[in-house]
């Protein structure tokens, strides 16, 4: 029997066909509680979810298809490294990767809590030595500017959370430039190089495999420009140029990384899931060791609340919940983040890989194939901005979204009252949308006179999350509720959020394009991708002519 | 005449000493904490030649006590506090006013920056020539002592003229030399003495740039520094390329004067000059790393000076200290050698297995893969270089301070590297 059969999927599908028909405005007018009833505080978050079209008949229903689908076993198995992920059969032990040192952690009997902060000490000896100006490069120079280069979760998350966090560089370390590139068409590594210093620049390679070909080709092309700038060896610039972030030792060693510039995860870290690890060196560069430490503890405390606190005032549970209730009861797809501080800016593209890659899935962890809809398309902006984007989609278009709203409570407190103030201007921005996306133009008099055309009509869902200060611990504990949701959802829906195949087939007909553009006859693909070659090859013929 | 003098660092025990010599009856008043410490436990005295033994001495004479306690019996009241103490001046100046209630006398030699004597002036009343002048500190290290009681230039930054007759009385026994007595007022000479020392610090950081420059276009610096000091309109001070500069007040007062620019929301010239400064201090890992292929593990290196300049046995902002944190943080075997320095040096490196102090330069040479020579003391001038090639592991000598022969040196059959040549 799949979920969507349950007795309690079967109670909400019921209970769904009420609440349809009612107005998020009715809601608020039934019950002036709704706030007290639908926030949550842990872990230095607060979700309000009372602009959600839900009653505590909804939620009481939500906790008991949790309850059906074992969740807080599955929860349990989660943290303990059982193989919840069994297409690859392996654990997904990112919680594990930031619990204190002191708490062992048996997987197969081996304690991997130790070899986790082993791990992390050295990254940490490591960026003291860069903070400390002894990294040398080819010409003696401390190394000012360091390069991440890595993609997908060896990249959204690091540059998030550094983004985030730039304002926490500690005063008494010296300011290492940090930069981040990923695309494998070259173009941000191209701009970089045009302004950086060769011999003061040391690039992170992060790869779990060390085969991704993006990471390659872009390391490839950084050691060329060492070694033209430099002059010397290609294994001289190999040795001091470049630390390897791997699982893979044996291959980044084969590429010229020597082991002393290595450091190591492991297969058990799913690449969205491994900012935790040393693939978050960038993070430690940017803000200091000891705000790193700070950022998993901000995590572990979310942790310790996901795995301790009864289902009904589970923050990550709550999350999941409800967005099982938007997606598979009120028939929403469409999902917006948005974060109402600047320094948030790339979360949106760091949630939409965590939830999209997660649970864009379609076959159940037995592998059959699933009738109803799992994870929806995820995307935001910084909310001001957003305003002048598609926030009229949000109020006027057609389609039902649901959002989140994210903002600190108080910011620049040691930065003067002109920025104060430039803040509270963004949470009045923030609360109105979300006030006027749930009532609609309720909140005017005589809205009833207005045209058609400047009518709001409301019902949007909501979610509003809010901290005292955005800070590495503030930071940690937000990702950490938004992977534990993930996790959360995936257990309700039965299916693997830990695996990507979906992602691994694109890589190989890439592989089998390539020679295509250089041949003189493509061979039989489709007539689209034939015709496309065809067209770049005509191009670059002429533009050779004329060269 | 009755002096007091407030402070605890170089320049004031050099002014304590100078007045009693000159026959003042002297009161020195530093804080509780180097109140009870034994003389030569005090580094600013020991550091500087000559000046413990003539503190001891005008002590012995009775000339100079050192004291707790508050006098108003005092003619004079001289400020010589650490840059950052304004607000224990504040307190001293506070104090005094209530206690001398007309003709108090206070000379501020203290670098508190441009405008601070005014400040200070505001606590007391001028009208009941209750009065501060400001006489800019011209101290040197190593030369602190000469310079105070003979110098060329005094400026007395005061528009009092009661205050003005008597500070001069106060100073006429280290008139004998002097070329240049300036009156201005307080915020001028402030001023003038933060000009001097960026411009100072600006010809350095110049002739540094040059020095790099000619490394590598194959031209060689002390040429062209001859060539430069010959014009009349540059002369041959401050001209000597090396690797960086250091001292205390002379890198405080740039950096703050530097301060002074950027809280007006301009980048100074003295800031990319201290920034470069310090990037200068590691020119000669910097050339040691490049010969040896960026790989310095298992070797053993000598370093030769370590006091920021000849003459003193201070290492302020030394550059050795740059140079040896980086040779240390590469695992190297540091050998180090310097005539005054090593009892500061071996304080500042505590505990730190990777580093020995040789009291013999020769002792610090054997078996090593380069000589760094940092501060140009002159016993190095003219080493046994037989003996040099003999006991080096690899005859490689890197000159922080250009004073070796390249010929010569090439010819015994050492590899040699200077700044800019």
């Amino acid at each position: 029997m799949t979920v969507d059969q349950s007795p309690a999927w079967l109670a909400l599908n019921t209970h769904a066909e009420s609440i349809r028909e009612k107005h998020l405005t009715e809601m608020f007018s039934e019950d002036s509680q709704r706030f007290e009833k639908f926030s949550f505080s842990a872990a230095h978050c607060l979700t309000d979810f009372s602009k959600q079209r839900i009653t505590e008949d909804t939620l009481q229903r939500l906790i008991d298809l949790a309850e059906q689908q074992k969740l807080p076993q599955r929860i349990e198995a989660l943290f303990k490294g059982d193989k919840v992920n069994p297409s690859e059969n392996r654990p997904a032990l990112h919680t594990a990767l930031r619990q204190p040192k002191e708490l062992p952690l048996l997987v197969d009997g081996d304690d991997i809590s130790t070899e986790i902060h082993a791990s992390l000490e050295r990254m940490e000896a490591l960026v003291d030595q860069i903070h400390n100006g002894q990294w040398r490069g080819y010409d003696g120079s401390p190394i000012k500017t360091v390069v991440n280069i890595g993609v997908g979760g060896s990249d959204l998350g690091p540059l998030m959370a550094c983004r985030a966090l730039g304002q926490f560089a500690p005063a008494h370390i010296r300011e290492i430039e940090v930069h981040f590139v990923s695309s494998m068409d070259g173009s941000q590594l191209a701009r970089i190089l045009n302004h950086i210093d060769a011999a003061s620049t040391l690039f992170i390679v992060s790869s779990k495999s060390f085969t991704t070909i993006d990471t390659l080709t872009n390391a490839n092309t950084a050691r060329e420009w060492l070694v033209d700038n430099s002059g010397l060896p290609i294994e001289l610039i190999s040795q001091h140029h470049f630390i390897a972030i791997t699982a893979s030792p044996d291959k980044a060693a084969a590429w010229g990384i020597p082991e002393k510039n290595q450091l190591h995860f492991w297969d058990w870290t799913g690449g969205r899931y491994s900012m935790w690890s040393v693939i978050g060196m960038a993070i430690a560069l940017q803000t200091g060791n000891e705000n790193f430490r700070l950022f998993l503890a901000g995590a572990h405390k979310m942790d310790v609340h996901f795995r301790s606190a009864p289902l009904g005032e589970n923050l990550p549970v709550l999350l999941a919940m409800i967005g099982v209730w938007n997606i598979n009861f009120l028939g929403i797809h469409a999902h917006a983040v948005l974060p109402y501080d600047g320094r948030l800016k790339h979360i949106p593209a760091y949630l939409e890989q965590l939830e999209m890659e997660s649970n864009g899935k379609s076959v159940t962890l037995q592998g059959e194939k699933l009738n109803y809809a799992t994870c929806p398309i995820l995307w935001g902006e910084v909310g001001p901005n957003a305003q002048h984007a598609f926030y009229q989609l949000l109020h006027q278009g057609t389609e039902s979204v649901m959002c989140d709203f994210i903002a600190p409570a108080i910011r620049y407190q040691d930065q003067g009252e002109d920025l104060q103030a430039q803040h509270q201007l963004a949470l009045a921005n923030c609360l109105a949308q979300s006030r006027l996306l749930a009532l609609g133009d309720s909140v005017l008099e005589d809205a009833d006179n207005a045209p058609a055309h400047k009518r709001y009509r409301g019902n949007q869902p909501s979610t509003t999350i809010m901290f005292d200060t955005l800070n590495p611990e503030s930071l940690g504990a937000l990702i950490a509720m938004y992977e534990h949701k993930v996790y959360v959802q995936s257990v309700i829906w039965e299916i693997n959020p830990f695996d990507q195949w979906g992602v691994e087939l694109g890589k190989h007909v890439a592989t089998s394009l390539l020679d295509q553009f250089t041949e003189q006859s493509s061979s039989a693909t489709d007539s689209s991708t034939e015709g496309l070659i065809r067209y770049v090859q005509q191009q670059r013929k002429e533009s050779n002519d004329e060269g | 005449m009755k002096v007091k003098v407030y402070g605890a660092d170089l320049t004031a025990w050099v002014v304590a000493a100078c007045m009693a010599r000159a026959g003042n009856d002297v009161q020195i008043q530093g804080p509780q904490s180097q109140q009870e410490k034994p003389l030569q436990d005090i580094s600013a005295l020991r550091d500087e030649p000559g000046l413990l033994d003539q503190i001891q001495l005008q002590m012995q004479k009775g000339r100079l006590k050192r004291t707790g306690a508050q006098d108003v019996e005092t003619d004079i009241h001289w400020l010589a506090l650490e840059h950052n103490e304004i607000e224990k001046a504040q307190n001293i100046i506070h104090g005094l006013a209530k206690a001398v209630p007309e003709n108090l006398l206070i000379v501020n030699q203290c670098n508190f920056g441009v405008g601070a004597t005014d400040k200070l002036q505001s606590i007391l009343n001028e009208e009941l020539n209750q009065v501060i002048v400001y006489i800019p500190s011209n101290l040197q290290d190593g030369k602190a002592l000469q310079g105070f009681s003979q110098p060329k230039r005094i400026t007395i930054g005061s528009e009092n003229n009661w205050a003005i007759t008597t500070t001069r009385a106060l100073i006429k026994p280290f008139l004998q030399n002097i070329e240049h007595l300036l009156l201005m007022t307080s915020r001028e000479a402030e001023f003038t003495k933060l000009a001097i020392t960026g411009m100072l610090a600006i010809r350095i950081g110049y002739i540094n740039e040059l020095a790099n420059l000619a490394d590598q276009m194959n031209v060689d610096i002390e040429t062209i520094r001859e060539g430069m000091g010959a014009d009349p309109r540059i002369g041959n001070h401050y001209l000597a390329p090396g690797c960086g500069f250091g001292g205390l007040s002379f890198n405080q007062n740039i950096a703050r004067f530097s301060e002074t620019f950027e809280k007006r929301g301009k980048d100074s010239l003295l800031k990319t000059v201290i920034s470069e400064n310090e990037i200068q201090k590691e020119l000669l890992f910097k050339k040691l790393w490049q010969h040896y292929q960026c790989n310095l593990t298992e070797k053993t290196v000598s370093v030769w000076g370590a006091s920021f300049k000849p003459g003193t046995a201070s290492i302020d902002n030394a550059p050795s200290l740059k140079l040896i944190d980086a040779l240390l943080a590469q695992g190297v075997q540091v050998k180090v050698h310097d005539p005054e320095a090593l009892g500061n040096l071996q304080k500042h490196y505590r505990n730190q297995p990777n580093i020995s102090f040789c009291n013999d330069a020769y002792e610090a040479i054997k078996d090593t893969h380069a000589l760094l020579l940092v501060t140009e003391w002159p016993e190095y001038w003219s080493p046994d270089y037989l003996k040099l090639l003999k006991d080096m592991h690899t005859p490689l000598i890197i000159d922080g301070r250009n004073i070796f022969d390249r010929e010569a040196l090439e010819m015994y059959g050492f590899t040699y590297m200077g700044v800019g040549r």
